[in-house]
């Protein structure tokens, strides 16, 4: 035999052992995991660590987490389920959840929930799950908005930590200096979801609602009031920002106050050195504590058998004692369970027991209608318009709520 | 003796037959490919205009109840013809200017000077950046707070309080325009330049010895020489330029309060955004209408120039 010949089929027999081998080798699952978390200082650190942890126990087991940002991520995990590709694992702000209940792409949970304790061991807002008498996901967490400050720049002003909306108008008047690049207070200023929050956070916290038992309440006087207070505050808000730009510019000390969650507590610690020492989290200066339901796991309603049963044991496992404890000490945000923490725990964490002061005091700020939550993106995009008009024209606030309350009932008519 | 034509022969009835359908034959795969790419999507998009409803389950679609429910809901609603009106005025207020730009990049890249062909290469780039990378540039050049363009327009005197380029409804529309513009002009430049390059040099010579001016020059020599693929350039960049999506999304997501809320965006939206996939249908299916009539009135110029 030649060597040509050799090596050709010295060649043939290494490949066919490569692709025989390739074959006979079990293929890893992969799950799919995208979320709007996975690069945030605190939630991407849980996340990582419950990845790493149910992989080792689960052999052969992958997952894929991917960051998708928040603004566009609701619409595109409706694009995939539209396409019928939806991830393995569904995480989505329970806001959104019930829209993706209403089309049927989430399975109910009742049967997996009925072996565990989470009935019996989370608080009442886990009841949010709950549609059509169907759990249809497990809820991540449950929050009272908190008040981000810059100490040292409210001293440079000589103002106090305020106490009170009219003090914060007062403290955010007094910080603002647009041509030094100082502003006062910071909020999502672009067309993004959070707009509604921020609205809904003054309203709520002065003591309003938006709603009136199953009614559109935006014409109410003490609705108005509140949103002419949002107003003022926000023009001292840097222009064309979304909340993940505002959060960075109150890192890097060019905005002296934002409201925000809980979540937030854990960047601060990455904040940069210059700017770490002034950062404080309270209290928000309101009568009224706003806050509500901000995210949940759920499982695709088509998913194959075998995947099923991984991502319920994943889901699974962030209800357990030991994750539960994870997630507030790594989050700093309440984790559904109730004692999470142990009271040893949550005296060594003083920011803690706030953040769990809040959740518990908390007036939910989200739409309770089921009419409005499963239209909840139509909802919010159009809110989050007139919340345009109120930023930036100078037309009366009773006359755009009027024009919203008006364009809602057209569009999301409540009964 | 008969008559060689009085009869026809079979066997060449036959090869007439075979030729034909061999030519079927050839043609077949390109037929198929528009079949599937054009004629099946359509078909698909006409359909789901008459399905009524909410609803984003594709699979379900067939089932939801059949009318012209979507037809009357988009085409009474005034959103739709303002969606319209902002459509044509980002496509005309992208396309002339940078029609223009084009014109007169491609004018001094036709002259002989030192790097002409370094500077060539570099004012095609735009071209090839990403829409969303634009978006992300212009974001920030367009930053109300920290953008460069509102420090120089402060540092000229030209404003006394920064401008919110894409949050203030008075703006959003230029501040998403101007990009598109970037992004679109070196089209323009390609092509004209391409054309004027076709036009013989000893035209000018001889025009220049006769005393014309350069202004007669460019009336006379350059644009008759050049009018056909500028028409055609036009047409094309401006159906491009009319179904813009990821430039506008990607800046401002069709707000501030509907400003820039082209037919496009608006289609997504109510797909997407309000699971209204019959009303997205309709929107493309008005879009497609508006093309459509916009090639044949471009049609009798390009016949001129091209047939």
């Amino acid at each position: 035999m030649n060597i040509k010949r050799f090596i050709a089929w010295a060649l043939g027999v290494v490949a066919a052992v490569a692709v025989i081998g390739a074959h006979a080798q079990p293929k890893a699952i992969e799950l799919e995991f995208p979320s709007w978390q996975i690069e945030e200082a605190g939630a991407g650190e849980y996340w990582t660590e419950l990845i790493k942890a149910f992989e080792a126990a689960h052999p052969g087991v992958k997952i894929k987490k991917s960051q998708v940002p928040f603004r566009e991520y609701v619409d595109k995990l409706t694009v995939r389920f539209a396409g019928n590709n939806p991830p393995d694992i569904v995480h989505l702000p329970t806001r959104n959840y019930l829209a993706f209940a209403s089309q049927g792409w989430l399975a109910p949970l009742d049967e997996y929930l009925a072996q565990t304790d989470v009935k019996a061991t989370y608080t009442k807002l886990s009841d949010e799950m709950v549609y059509n008498g169907k759990s249809y996901g497990v809820l991540m967490m449950g929050y009272g908005m908190m008040f981000y400050y810059n100490d040292k720049m409210l001293a440079d002003a000589k103002m106090p930590v305020p106490k009170t909306s009219d003090e914060l108008l007062k403290a955010i008047a007094a910080v603002t200096d647009v041509n030094a690049g100082r502003f006062g207070y910071g909020a999502p200023t672009n067309e993004h979801p959070n707009v509604f929050v921020e609205i809904g956070t003054w309203v709520t916290g002065e003591g309003a609602s938006l709603f009136k038992g199953n009614q559109y309440n935006f014409t109410d006087p003490a609705v108005i009031r509140a949103i002419d207070k949002f107003r003022t505050a926000v023009k001292s808000a840097p222009k064309g920002q979304s909340s993940e730009q505002a959060r960075q510019l109150f890192m890097d000390g060019k905005i002296a106050m934002i409201r925000d969650g809980p979540w937030v507590a854990a960047a601060v610690k990455k904040a940069p050195d210059a700017t770490r020492p002034n950062l404080k989290m309270g209290m928000m200066p309101f009568a009224s504590i706003p806050g509500g339901t901000s995210n949940s796991l759920h499982m695709p309603a088509k998913l194959d058998p075998e995947k099923k049963k991984l991502v319920w044991d994943f889901i699974r496992m962030t209800t357990t004692p030991e994750w539960q404890q994870k997630f507030t000490l790594l989050t700093s945000s309440p984790a559904p369970r109730k004692n999470a923490l142990s009271a040893a725990e949550m005296q060594a964490r003083p920011d803690l027991a706030l953040v769990n002061k809040a959740a518990a005091e908390a007036n939910n700020l989200f739409p309770e209608s089921v009419a409005v939550r499963e239209n909840y993106n139509e909802f919010a995009k159009i809110f989050v318009e007139s919340g345009m008009k109120l930023m930036n024209s100078d037309r009366p606030t009773a006359d755009i709520m009027k024009d919203l309350q008006a364009e809602m009932q057209k569009r999301i008519p409540l009964k | 003796m008969a008559s060689r034509s009085a009869v026809p022969s079979p066997g060449r009835g036959s090869l007439a037959r075979r030729e034909r359908i061999f030519a079927y034959a050839l043609l077949a795969p390109a037929v198929a490919a528009v079949f599937a790419l054009i004629a099946y999507p359509m078909y698909l998009i006409f359909s789901m205009s008459f399905r009524e409803g909410k609803s984003l389950n594709f699979l379900a679609l067939h089932t939801r109840p059949f009318g012209l429910g979507n037809y009357e809901a988009v085409l009474t609603d005034s959103a739709t013809w303002h969606s319209v009106w902002v459509s044509f005025a980002y496509t005309f207020g992208t396309i002339l200017p940078a029609f223009l730009l084009g014109l007169g990049t491609a004018v001094v890249l036709n002259r002989s000077f030192p790097l002409r062909r370094w500077l060539r290469s570099l004012v095609l780039l735009p071209w090839a950046v990403p829409g969303v990378m634009v978006s992300i540039v212009f974001l920030w050049l367009f930053d109300a707070s920290f953008g460069v363009t509102n420090y120089f327009l402060r540092s000229l005197g030209l404003i006394s309080t920064d401008i919110s380029w894409y949050t203030n409804e008075s703006t959003a529309l230029i501040a998403v325009i101007v990009p598109t513009l970037w992004k679109g002009y070196p089209f323009f430049t390609l092509t004209l330049l391409a054309a004027m390059q076709s036009i013989p040099g000893n035209l000018y010579e001889a025009a220049e010895v006769d005393g014309a001016s350069a202004w007669q020059r460019f009336t006379n020599i350059t644009w008759p020489g050049i009018r056909g693929q500028a028409t055609l350039a036009l047409v094309l960049n401006g159906l491009w330029v009319f179904r813009e999506f990821d430039i506008i999304y990607a800046a401002t997501g069709g707000g501030p309060s509907k400003t820039t809320e082209t037919l496009g965006i608006r289609a997504y939206n109510e797909a997407f955004g309000y699971f209204y996939m019959g009303r997205a249908a309709v929107i493309g299916v008005l879009m497609l209408a508006i093309a459509l009539v916009a090639v044949l009135l471009a049609r009798k110029q390009l016949r001129k120039e091209f047939f």
